[in-house]
């Protein structure tokens, strides 16, 4: 049963013996059959089961987790939501996400820490202007706040930012969305942790698919390392390894897993109230400043297939000099820590929802950059998929055959260099 | 990670960029381009030395240790 926040619990467990609260969710073994069983327990995968069980009424569901809740990507992102991409299928779909995130913590009773500081993204020279404003008038087209910053506007929004520091590719202006932020990564994975077991859904941890078993043409369920568990639908949401989910399944699909590192400096007191990226023809960098107080930095991938969770030094370096371009002042900083996710890198650079060679299989995945912003929605819209068998139009372009069909959503422009989107 | 490279000898990977994965012989263009087998214990790889002597390399590797098993010259015997 789900245990409510609030003011009044908080009264009652300070005043009892320290023994008021009670886990997020239990730990029940495997059953024989479900419903749905979602394979991986990441943001997409408990987003799905939540939606599943909140939404559409199923009873029987079950999340089985190679690890731990949160073990992957969905604890190692450098926790930045937005919603301002040119191309209409990505920009409705990341808005959803965005309107979702902006009341995540009242639906799920628990505080994901939703911090609408805007993200800036600095150009550094007029022809990324006009690439801007393009962007930012497809994008309030749509409804979505856009705003360009010409240089004065730059410098009163982000006065930690010294425009006229010497630099090789000076900052001449950016493009602002307000309502983007950032939220707290590992609070989206409990927070829905939590919710999903209180509707009942099975949180499995350490049990490990091995395979996938099908009779007449429908997936019937998965081998696990705990056992055979049967299942009328199963969902793969297992993003960085989707990769290997073909392979298991004996498919090819438009997706190579390739690494995205992180890092945090030591925690400073506050210098940074907004989410920064700045991209120059020799590197990039996106960094904010957590509420600990650590300038949390990310960059571009390593460059190549990878499956290890260790970033290359040379990398690190990139995002470092870059980040120390932008803010001279932090260069005096440690990094506290560094860490790296694997990535599902798809041949456009949009995310993979469709049906998986089963018609009782369905794929969520292909996150590339933009798998943490998108789990609300990658949720809601991948349940209704799983519930009704139809795909929701906001997802309807993320299937698997417009590589075949021609219809790639391209954001970046960069063709099927996975390494490159 | 290092790749020995048959010109210069052992660089730092910085030296060097990523192409793409060998594909299958007798794969179909569209299949070579668009899809793609990601084994996890072994990957054979098109690089290039770009910021060295430039030479196009194939590289055995197992994406899943990190580790590099054999780098030759593009046209090179296995």
């Amino acid at each position: 049963m789900l245990q409510r926040y609030s003011a009044l619990a908080l009264a009652r467990a300070a005043l009892g013996r320290g023994d008021y609260w009670r886990p997020l969710w239990g730990r029940p073994a495997p059953e024989a059959a479900y419903d749905v069983v979602v394979v991986g327990a990441g943001g997409h995968g408990l987003a799905t089961a939540y939606h599943l069980a909140r939404d559409h009424g199923i009873k029987r569901i079950a999340v089985l987790e190679k690890r731990l809740v949160g073990y992957g990507n969905v604890g190692r992102n450098t926790t930045i939501v937005r919603s301002n991409y040119l191309l209409p299928e990505n920009h409705y779909f990341y808005e959803d996400s965005l309107r979702r995130w902006q009341t995540l913590s009242r639906d799920l009773n628990y505080n994901v820490m939703y911090s609408p500081r805007g993200v800036v993204d600095l150009a550094t020279s007029d022809d990324e202007m006009t690439a801007y404003a393009r962007r930012g008038n497809a994008m309030r087209l749509a409804g979505i706040d856009a705003e360009l910053l010409d240089r004065k506007a730059l410098a009163r929004f982000v006065p930690a930012l010294d425009l006229d520091a010497p630099r090789r590719f000076p900052i001449i202006g950016g493009m602002l969305q307000r309502r983007g932020g950032t939220v707290r990564h590992d609070a989206v994975a409990w927070g829905y942790a939590r919710a999903a077991a209180a509707l009942g859904v099975h949180i499995v941890e350490d049990c490990e698919v091995t395979g996938l078993r099908t009779a007449a043409g429908i997936a019937t369920g998965v081998e696990t390392i705990r056992g055979y568990v049967a299942a009328n639908r199963i969902v793969f949401a297992v993003a960085g390894h989707t990769g290997a989910i073909g392979t298991l399944l004996g498919l090819r699909l438009p997706v190579e897993t390739h690494l995205l590192q992180a890092m945090v400096t030591e925690p400073v007191k506050p210098l940074l109230d907004t989410v920064l990226i700045y991209m120059h023809p020799h590197g990039e960098v996106y960094l904010s400043q957590s509420d600990r107080g650590g300038l949390v930095m990310g960059g571009a991938l390593d460059g190549f297939p990878s499956f290890t969770r260790e970033g290359q030094w040379s990398r690190l370096e990139d995002v470092v000099q870059s980040a120390v371009a932008l803010l001279p002042q932090i260069g005096a900083l440690r990094l506290l820590r560094q860490w790296a996710g694997t990535n599902d890198q798809t041949m456009d650079g949009s995310p993979l929802i469709d049906r998986l060679g089963w018609d009782n299989v369905f794929l969520n995945g292909g996150w590339c950059y933009g798998g943490f912003k998108a789990i609300p929605a990658s949720g809601a819209a991948c349940a209704r998929f799983v519930a009704s068998g139809t795909a929701p139009d906001l997802i309807r372009a993320f299937r698997l055959s417009r590589f075949a069909t021609g219809h790639m959503l391209d954001e970046k422009g960069a063709g099927p260099f996975p390494a490159r989107q | 990670m290092r790749l020995r490279c048959p010109h210069c000898g052992p660089r730092d990977v910085e030296e060097f960029e990523f192409r793409s994965l060998v594909p299958a012989a007798g794969a179909a263009a569209f299949e070579r381009v668009y899809e793609r087998v990601n084994f996890s214990g072994q990957s054979t790889e098109y690089w290039q030395h770009v910021h060295g002597c430039r030479a196009w390399l194939v590289v055995g590797r197992d994406p899943s240790a990190g580790e590099v098993r054999a780098v030759r010259l593009l046209g090179a015997a296995p």
